[in-house]
């Protein structure tokens, strides 16, 4: 497919720049396009910049107004895989779960703290949940306000001294966090000073 | 489609979706349209700001934008391996799997419809030719025909492969011809070669798999039972006992087991395994002295049956008997000690007791043997002195040799004067530590600790003794012993030939029996009289201290003292107990040949037995000489003499016993035993008859007293009774057998009291059979034992003496008219035996077994039930069999045997026998083999007319004690005798209240007894 086909305008694997209506601009590999609905896919470079992950970007480009293939395709492309569907509409529901909980902690009242601290407990252990206000942690340690190292609680064993490392890990990154803010806060009222 | 891949591939995906409106939504992607209709779950306009946090109220659970509304979708770090990973780790090889690989690039195979082999039929017809289409496929040339007709493919094959290789040139040549013979001769070899042919096989096993690998065998595993059985020494003796074909193969097995992996493994078990074979055997060997005498039986007898039962029934003869079975039995400690004395003091004369034993360890289990090698040592002692009682000692390992060394030792004196002091030490120690083992076993259910470990450490000191003596002992005890056996190899041989006979023919057993019959009964007679008179004046006391012992041992009472004290006083009266056991230990080295054949016939009695028991016989007479000759027909004298003193303090000891309970079992059985033993001896010329014998005696004790006492130390010995029962299981299944015969047993023993009388030929027949249920019995016996040994030690080792003693004076009674009755209480056993599979397995097994007992008593009942009437049944029966085993060794130094039958035709014959019944116990307990020996023997002694003499005496002895004089007249009128005795019995065995019936009569011990009979039935019912 060196060229695009019958009804395909951009060859899958060229890599191409759009400005949209929005006026943002991307780039990424053609992954796919939809004649019909003039959707674009784009695959891009990872924002977490993990090598085995990437960013798609869902293009209109009825909303486009301009476009660009900055190189065509090189190399053929790799037969697509089969997909687990029914593992992809876990992942949907488990996602949608997710984030559900998540919001049912923040409306339930919990401290911008709390939930700090489960979004970054969730970063390390996918199993944990809002149980009222407290943080329940692979069914095994809850932690409750005002989620403290100290208020880790559960049978005494590698999840709970586990979990308290994250705890304290947390805090002490959310210590450094304001520290510095306030430097640059301070240096900014500084340069403010000196330039004044 | 690459777009719904990419976008399939997305679901689940948290994104940024942007509308036309520069509002942005975050959400779960969760499906699209083919216009790419886009679906978020959980979605949320995504304020610019940092975002704190969702409110659940923000939520929409679910939005669907249109493709014309969405201006970008973001979504991160997305990972489009996760799905496809899914794909090949879980489905990977379904179909759809690897259909998807292709992923809709491949199109479906086009389906061909099948013509139904059309196309087929022009090369091969139709499908059904090819299944009756022999050929191997299609001919070559007929291929090669097609593909060129069909393809135009023309072959280039050449069959002489002369582009592979060269043709050979055939020439006619010398050379060639060479060649070519040469070629073929070593194609012949290599076809002719087993690897080649049997790789053949490999190829062409027509078999199929299932037959392979999968089947069932039954051939196989009957073997492998028999195998297991030879391994059991007690069980599979008992089994062998059934069919003594069996038996014979069964001998080399039961060696093996018997030297070591079954007993070590069930070292408790193992030693009363140990310990019952040894009994057998020393019922085996002083069957064989018996068999040439009473003596022989009434030791094998006496040590099980005489300790417990007749000490109650009767102190003074008693005493003889509960000291072997004190040792052995009640005290464990004693035992042990007894064993380690013996080991330490009698080291060589264990040593040479192992060497009998070996001999009896070759042919048949060591434990077996050792009772035997007890036996034998008491027997060498007397005729050989020193070797022979060591070996009888360690033969005895614990119990029976106790047991023996009690009847021994009374006869010991004499043996000691006649053979040397160091007989009497080493039947002691023999006998102790054979006893311990046994009993001790037997008592460590019971007691547990102590007597097991004892038991265990004699055990495995017998054994060790045993191997060692096998081996050593082959060279030189067998050279003593071959002297000592020469005669009691003629008792062995001929009940041996019985036993093989019965396997295979059971009217060759009969005619073997008949035969030693005819041969104990002469030996017997002559012995007894000098040796029981002897025996009985100081075996009583012996007794009465052993029965005492073993009620100490079994905790009734403070007997136990006395018993501690009989066991002293067996090492103490070196002289007597020594000489006992001396005397015994000649017996059994007389018997040792026959013990080793004996130990065949009974553990693998069979083997050794077809060919031994015709020399038996033959060889009584030798030994007779021989003993008399030989220190060992000394010895064989003092067992007789020293059953007889032991009758006569038996008297005291059995009242002792009587109020413990145990002991009182122990007699009761024991006299039952005997009963049976004679039948067995009878019934299966060697091995069977001494299993029979020792299970019967074993039941006996167990069912009657075992019942009563036994049952509680088998409840709270229940893992002595398993394992014994394990090891029954082993040998024979005994467990099997036991369970159905438990509840048969209580009935059976009134009748088996009818069936004495009605059934001599049912006997033979039914010993045959018996021999089977015998086994079994033994097997359950042999927990029983254990299980008394632990709980109650004493009575176990009175049981098994009380047994022999039973069995003895049973044959003695029988043997005259108990030939009929031999059987019968065989057949009795039988149901113990099934009785007894149960007990065995539990406490309730013991119940059982003790029911078996009392059905088995029922017909030894007549003679127990007499004497345990007399009150002193059990120490009476201990004693009788004593006096039996005692006869039966005398027998063996025919000499000596003469002389005792003649000395104390009644009164010393009772002691005397009582002391032959120690022996007898002491050799059952040890020695399954020497049981079966001494059953022979006792069959023999009772069938000898001086035995029945002696037997009479006994029971006037017994009487005198405080049995019935019915039974003196009984000797002269068994059947008379054995009518009433077994109505006394007839409830004994009838059920544990029967016991309890006679043994009210006989003393309180006896209601102790009956007592226990009750509750081991209940616990039977329970279990």
């Amino acid at each position: 497919m060196a060229a695009p086909g019958p009804g395909e305008y951009f060859s899958v694997g060229s890599h191409v720049s759009c400005l949209t209506c929005l006026g943002q601009r991307l780039q990424g590999e053609v992954v796919a396009f939809d004649y019909q609905s003039k959707m674009l896919t784009l695959k891009c470079a990872p924002s977490s910049g993990k090598p085995n992950l990437n960013d798609v970007i869902l293009i209109n480009l009825a909303y486009v107004s301009e476009v660009d293939i900055i190189n065509d395709r090189t190399e053929t492309l790799p037969p697509l895989a089969s997909l687990n569907v029914s593992k992809l509409a876990n992942r949907a529901r488990s996602e949608k779960e997710d984030k559900l909980s998540q919001a049912y902690a923040i409306s339930a009242g919990v401290s911008a703290e709390g939930q700090l601290l489960f979004q970054t407990i969730h970063k390390t252990i996918k199993d944990c949940k809002w149980q009222e206000k407290n943080i329940l942690v692979m069914d095994d340690v809850v932690i409750s306000p005002p989620y403290q190292a100290d208020n880790c609680k559960g049978k005494e064993g590698s999840a709970l001294s586990h979990v308290r490392k994250i705890v304290e890990k947390h805090f002490r990154d959310v210590e450094r966090q304001k520290s510095m803010q306030r430097s640059q806060a301070q240096q900014t009222q500084k340069d403010t000073t000196l330039s004044s | 489609m690459r777009m719904v891949h990419v976008l399939t591939s997305l679901v689940g995906t948290n994104c940024e979706l942007k509308v036309k409106n520069g509002m942005v939504y975050d959400g779960v992607f969760k499906t699209y349209s083919p216009e790419c209709d886009l679906v978020l779950d959980a979605a949320n306009i995504k304020s610019p700001g940092p975002s704190v946090g969702l409110r659940q109220e923000d939520l929409v659970d679910s939005i669907i934008f249109k493709a014309s509304d969405v201006v970008v979708v973001h979504f991160r770090d997305v990972d489009f391996n996760y799905a496809r990973k899914v794909s090949t780790d879980t489905d990977n090889f379904t179909d759809t799997a690897v259909g998807g690989r292709i992923n809709g690039e491949h199109k479906e195979k086009d389906l061909e419809p099948w013509d139904g082999g059309r196309q087929q039929h022009m090369v091969s017809g139709s499908l059904e030719s090819l299944d009756t289409d022999v050929s191997n496929g299609w001919d070559p040339n007929d291929m090669f025909k097609y593909n060129e007709e069909q393809y135009g493919i023309k072959s280039t094959y050449d069959s002489s492969l002369s582009t592979y290789t060269v043709a050979l040139e055939r020439d006619n040549s010398e050379e060639f011809l060479k060649r070519e013979a040469r070629a073929a001769q070593l194609a012949e070899e290599i076809e002719a070669s087993s690897t080649y042919k049997s790789r053949v096989a490999l190829e062409n096993d027509e078999r199929s798999e299932e037959e392979k690998y999968t089947a069932v065998v039954r051939g196989e595993r009957e073997q492998h039972t028999l195998n297991r059985e030879k391994y059991i020494p007690p069980g599979q003796r008992n089994r062998e006992g059934m069919s003594w074909g069996p038996g014979r193969q069964n001998s080399p097995r039961l060696v093996q087991s018997s030297s070591g992996p079954p007993r070590p493994g069930l070292h408790d078990y193992t030693p009363s395994s140990g310990a019952d074979q040894r009994v057998v055997n020393g019922g085996a060997t002083s069957c064989p002295s018996p068999s040439s005498r009473y003596q022989s039986g009434p030791s094998p007898l006496p040590p099980r049956a005489a300790t417990p039962t007749r000490p109650p029934s009767r102190p003074p003869s008693r005493p003889s008997r509960p000291p072997s079975h004190p040792s052995a039995h009640g005290s464990p400690a004693p035992i042990s000690t007894i064993p380690s004395r013996r080991m330490s003091s009698e080291g060589p004369p264990r040593m040479s007791p192992k060497t009998q034993r070996t001999p009896r360890t070759h042919r048949v289990p060591p434990g077996s043997r050792v009772p035997p090698g007890v036996d034998f040592m008491p027997h060498n002692a007397p005729g050989e002195v020193p070797v022979p009682p060591a070996t009888r000692s360690s033969s005895s390992g614990g119990t029976w040799s106790s047991v023996v060394s009690g009847a021994h030792r009374p006869r010991s004196p004499r043996q000691n004067s006649m053979g040397g002091a160091s007989p009497g030490p080493s039947p002691q120690t023999g006998s102790t530590p054979v006893e311990p083992v046994n009993t001790p076993r037997s008592a460590s259910s019971p007691t547990a600790s102590p007597a097991p470990n004892m038991a265990a450490a004699s055990s495995a000191e017998v054994k060790d003794s045993r191997v060692q003596a096998t081996r050593q002992n082959s060279p030189t005890v067998n050279k003593e012993n071959m002297k000592p056996l020469e005669s009691p190899p003629s008792i062995n041989r001929p009940l041996s030939k019985g036993p093989p006979s019965m396997a295979p023919d059971h009217r060759k057993q009969i005619d073997n029996l008949k035969k030693f019959s005819v041969d104990f009964r002469l030996q017997s007679s002559s012995n007894p009289d000098p040796q029981f008179q002897q025996m009985v004046t100081k075996p009583p006391q012996d007794t009465g201290e052993k029965s005492k012992q073993l009620p100490l041992d079994k905790g009734l009472e403070g007997s136990e003292g006395p018993v501690v004290p009989a066991r002293s006083n067996k090492p103490d009266s070196p002289g007597a107990p020594s000489p006992s056991s001396t005397l015994c230990p000649a017996p059994e080295q007389n018997r040792g040949p026959d013990v080793t054949s004996q130990g065949v016939q009974t553990s693998a009695p069979n083997l050794s037995g077809g060919a031994k028991p015709e020399d038996k016989e033959e060889d009584e007479a030798d030994q007779m000489r021989k003993s008399t000759l030989n220190p060992n027909a000394h010895e064989f004298k003092p067992r007789v003499f020293t059953p007889q003193p032991k009758p006569a303090t038996t008297p005291t000891p059995p009242r002792p016993q009587g109020q413990p309970s145990p002991s009182i079992v122990m007699q009761q059985p024991q006299q039952v035993y005997f009963p049976q033993m004679y039948p067995l001896t009878p019934v299966s010329p060697g091995v069977q008859k001494s299993i029979i014998w020792k299970s019967p005696a074993m039941y006996h004790v167990q069912m009657p007293h075992m019942t009563l006492s036994q049952s509680k130390p088998y409840r709270t010995v229940p893992n002595m009774t398993q394992q014994r029962s394990d090891q029954h299981h082993p040998q024979g299944t005994p467990t099997m057998m036991h369970p159905a015969a438990g509840p048969p047993i209580v009935a059976q023993s009134p009748a088996y009291s009818a069936q004495y009388f009605t059934c001599s030929p049912q006997q033979f027949a039914s010993q045959q059979l018996m021999p089977h249920y015998q086994s079994q019995a033994q097997h359950v016996f042999s927990p029983v034992i254990q299980g008394q040994a632990r709980m109650m030690a004493p009575p176990t080792h009175g049981h098994p003496g009380q047994l022999v003693s039973s069995t003895s004076q049973y044959g003695e009674q029988t043997h005259t008219m108990y030939v009929s009755q031999g059987p019968m209480p065989q057949q009795y056993a039988h149901p113990n035996t099934t009785l007894h599979p149960q007990p065995s397995a539990t406490p309730t097994g013991q119940s059982q077994q003790g029911v078996q007992h009392g059905g088995n008593h029922p017909a030894p009942s007549p003679v127990q039930q007499h004497q345990a009437a007399a009150a002193a049944q059990a120490l009476h029966m201990g004693n009788q069999p004593q006096q039996q085993m005692y006869q039966a060794l005398a027998p063996t130094p025919p000499s000596m045997t003469p002389g005792p039958n003649p000395q104390s035709p009644q009164g010393s014959f009772s002691s005397a026998q009582q002391a032959v019944y120690l022996h007898p116990q002491q050799m059952q307990h040890g020695y399954n083999p020497s049981h079966m020996a001494h059953m022979q023997q006792v069959s023999s002694t009772f069938r000898s007319p001086s035995l029945h003499s002696e037997y009479i005496l006994y029971e006037q002895a017994h009487i005198q004690s405080g049995m019935v004089p019915s039974h003196h007249g009984n000797p002269g009128h068994p059947q008379m005798m054995l009518m009433a005795t077994q109505q006394q019995g007839g409830p004994q065995p009838q059920l544990a209240q029967n016991a309890l019936n006679p043994i009210p009569v006989s003393s309180t011990a006896h209601f102790s007894y009956l007592a226990h009979p009750q509750v081991q039935q209940h616990h039977q019912q329970q279990l």
